[in-house]
């Protein structure tokens, strides 16, 4: 499995598609989470209050829009640096992983290789292994460059608006890249089994988007008034994904009627998908002829 | 997805020196039987030209034996291994089909992927060069480039190199002319030619009947996933005829007649065609003489494998 896992690296790294996915996602991250948020809230003009409102009044509404600017540049800083790098992991990151998951497999029934890699040395379930390997170890970079990335921006609203840089604990750092790794895991292993199942790329990557982006939303607010079925949305991948992404967030995420009870629960739920999907394709992968 | 059966075949005698060996090889999908019933022999240290016209099963039968397809029925040993195993595919080099490769990887690069899954030192990927580079000079100035941006005869070029990557015993090539201009294709069979020198085997698929008959020591015939022949070039042109110059012609062709085991005799071209096992030719001669005959020439006749060919597939060419 070193063989396979040494070979699929060094075709990680040298794939354009794998950085440019990364620096997308880093780019977005940065310019999206911090910079278009930082320059809207620092230059926003006063709310226009109309000249008829009293004069009490008024020092209300003023009073209340500099209260919300303050909480967001509070929420630019290092001390909420880890909500924000992972509230971009439920949706932009789990697109970018998901696309590279199914990449990773689906290239190599695209060119053809799979049957020149297989016909090298190691079994398939090396193979597999070791493309599976390589593509956590490039997502878990992905996730500490993000984390590095807003670790550095936060720093630098905190310098621009001279406030006091307070970090949060080194363990909640670690913990914050253990839950974004394992949200990319399982966004990651859904490209894989939809790549391996149809030996296809683009469907696949099709397919996880219309997923990720819209069926699961789409059937969790359908108006059925079910109990079971509202109950229903604290076992669905996206659910739990994202509410273990916002968990980072001040006091954390709040459970409700679909939602998973917990960080602990919504880790152990996302876990189960990517290791269930992982059985299926390595189970597809071992057994299918190479056409 | 294909039935589970038993990919080892049932060795009574297992014969040391073939390195592949079928027995009764059968693959069909869903009403198509693509390869049926194949026994097939490779001794160690041949060239060994599996040949057949486009659709009869060769690349089906080929990536059974390296393990990419599972056969439907009958079973087959390479190497003294279950088609597939890693140990077996340690020794095995193999060019299936057209030559797949990353394009977004130099062909060096794409040869050190491909020697870490093999378990070579990238050192070998500069002697694999080396080696296709004697006859494909240009793909030395190429190496570095991508991929994608390589002719078709330097991605076969590429595919030959990265089949040699582990020094193999069996080198399995699968149509490795294909689109390759004049001078590609001498340079390749030059090349199929070395490599099948000293202990190496060479199973060489292909549908150009010059190219097995310049290249290959042994020829097995597949048509309709049939095998219909194997034997040596020379026993496939020969084709049981002996060729007889005598005069006078029409005695001679009297007494032919008559000689036991000739069961046939054609008269063409001012020479007479005697349908028989050609290593019957000095009791042939004998007997011609002692009528009183006059013979000039007496030799196994030679079909052109053409000519065999349609003879074994009924007219039907390749």
């Amino acid at each position: 499995m070193g063989a396979s896992f040494r070979a699929e690296s060094l075709k990680l790294r040298n794939r354009p598609a794998v950085w440019i996915l990364g620096l997308v996602w880093l780019g977005l991250a940065v310019v999206l989470g911090y910079v278009a948020v930082y320059a809207f809230v620092a230059n926003a003009p006063p709310p226009p209050v109309p000249q008829d409102v009293p004069e009490q009044e008024r020092a209300r509404i003023q009073q209340q829009e500099r209260q919300f600017q303050e909480q967001q540049l509070q929420s630019l800083l290092p001390e909420n640096a880890l909500s924000g790098a992972l509230s971009s992991f439920a949706n932009l990151g789990a697109a970018v992983a998901l696309i590279l998951g199914a990449l990773v497999v689906g290239g190599e029934y695209g060119w053809g290789t799979l049957k020149t890699i297989v016909t090298q040395r190691p079994n398939r379930p090396q193979v597999f292994a070791g493309k599976l390997l390589a593509l956590l170890a490039a997502l878990a970079v992905f996730a500490v460059l993000i984390l590095a990335a807003s670790a550095a921006a936060s720093y630098a609203v905190a310098s621009l608006q001279e406030s006091p840089v307070d970090w949060p604990p080194a363990g909640e750092f670690a913990r914050a890249l253990g839950a974004g790794v394992l949200i990319l895991a399982l966004w990651a292993a859904l490209g894989v089994f939809l790549a391996t199942l149809f030996r296809s790329t683009a469907l696949a990557v099709g397919l996880g988007l219309v997923y990720l982006l819209v069926l699961e939303v789409l059937v969790l607010s359908l108006p059925i008034p079910n109990e079971t079925y509202r109950n229903a949305g604290r076992f669905f991948p996206g659910q739990n994904s994202t509410f273990l992404a916002n968990s980072f967030a001040g006091g954390g995420a709040v459970g409700g009627p679909g939602q998973p009870t917990g960080a602990g629960q919504a880790a152990l739920v996302v876990a189960a998908y990517a290791i269930a999907l992982v059985v299926l394709a390595a189970l597809i992968f071992r057994r299918r002829d190479v056409a | 997805m294909a039935t589970n059966v038993p990919q080892s075949p049932q060795e009574s005698e297992p014969d040391a020196s073939l390195l592949v060996q079928t027995r009764g090889l059968t693959k069909r999908y869903g009403g198509l039987t693509a390869v049926d019933d194949l026994d097939l022999s490779v001794r160690r240290g041949e060239v060994y030209g599996f040949l057949g016209p486009n659709g009869a099963g060769k690349t089906t039968t080929l990536k059974m034996l390296l393990g990419l397809v599972r056969p439907s029925g009958g079973s087959a040993r390479v190497l003294d291994r279950s088609p597939g195993t890693p140990g077996g595919l340690a020794k095995i080099g193999a060019l299936v089909e057209s030559p797949a490769f990353y394009p977004y990887l130099s062909g060096t690069n794409n040869l050190k992927v491909m020697a870490r899954y093999s378990g070579v030192p990238n050192g070998r990927v500069a002697e694999v060069l080396e080696a296709v580079e004697l006859e494909a000079v240009e793909l030395s100035g190429r190496a570095k480039s991508r991929y994608k941006k390589y002719s078709l005869g330097m991605k076969q070029r590429l595919g030959v190199a990265a089949a040699l990557l582990k020094d193999p015993d069996l080198l399995i090539l699968d149509e490795p002319t294909n689109g390759l201009d004049p001078k590609g294709v001498a340079d390749m069979r030059s090349l199929i030619r070395r490599l099948g020198t000293g202990e190496r085997t060479v199973l060489l698929s292909s549908h150009l009947l010059g190219e097995v008959e310049q290249v290959c020591d042994r020829i097995g015939v597949i048509h309709k996933g049939k095998l219909i022949s194997e034997g040596a070039v020379a026993d496939l042109r020969g084709g049981g005829a002996l060729v007889v110059r005598a005069e006078p012609m029409e005695e001679a062709a009297r007494i032919a007649e008559r000689l036991e085991g000739v069961e046939g005799v054609e008269a063409t071209d001012g020479v007479l065609r005697l349908k028989t096992d050609p290593g019957r030719a000095a009791e042939i001669n004998a007997k011609l003489v002692s009528a009183g005959l006059r013979v000039s020439e007496l030799r196994p006749a030679e079909r052109s494998l053409e000519d065999a060919f349609l003879e074994m597939t009924g007219g039907e060419t390749v």
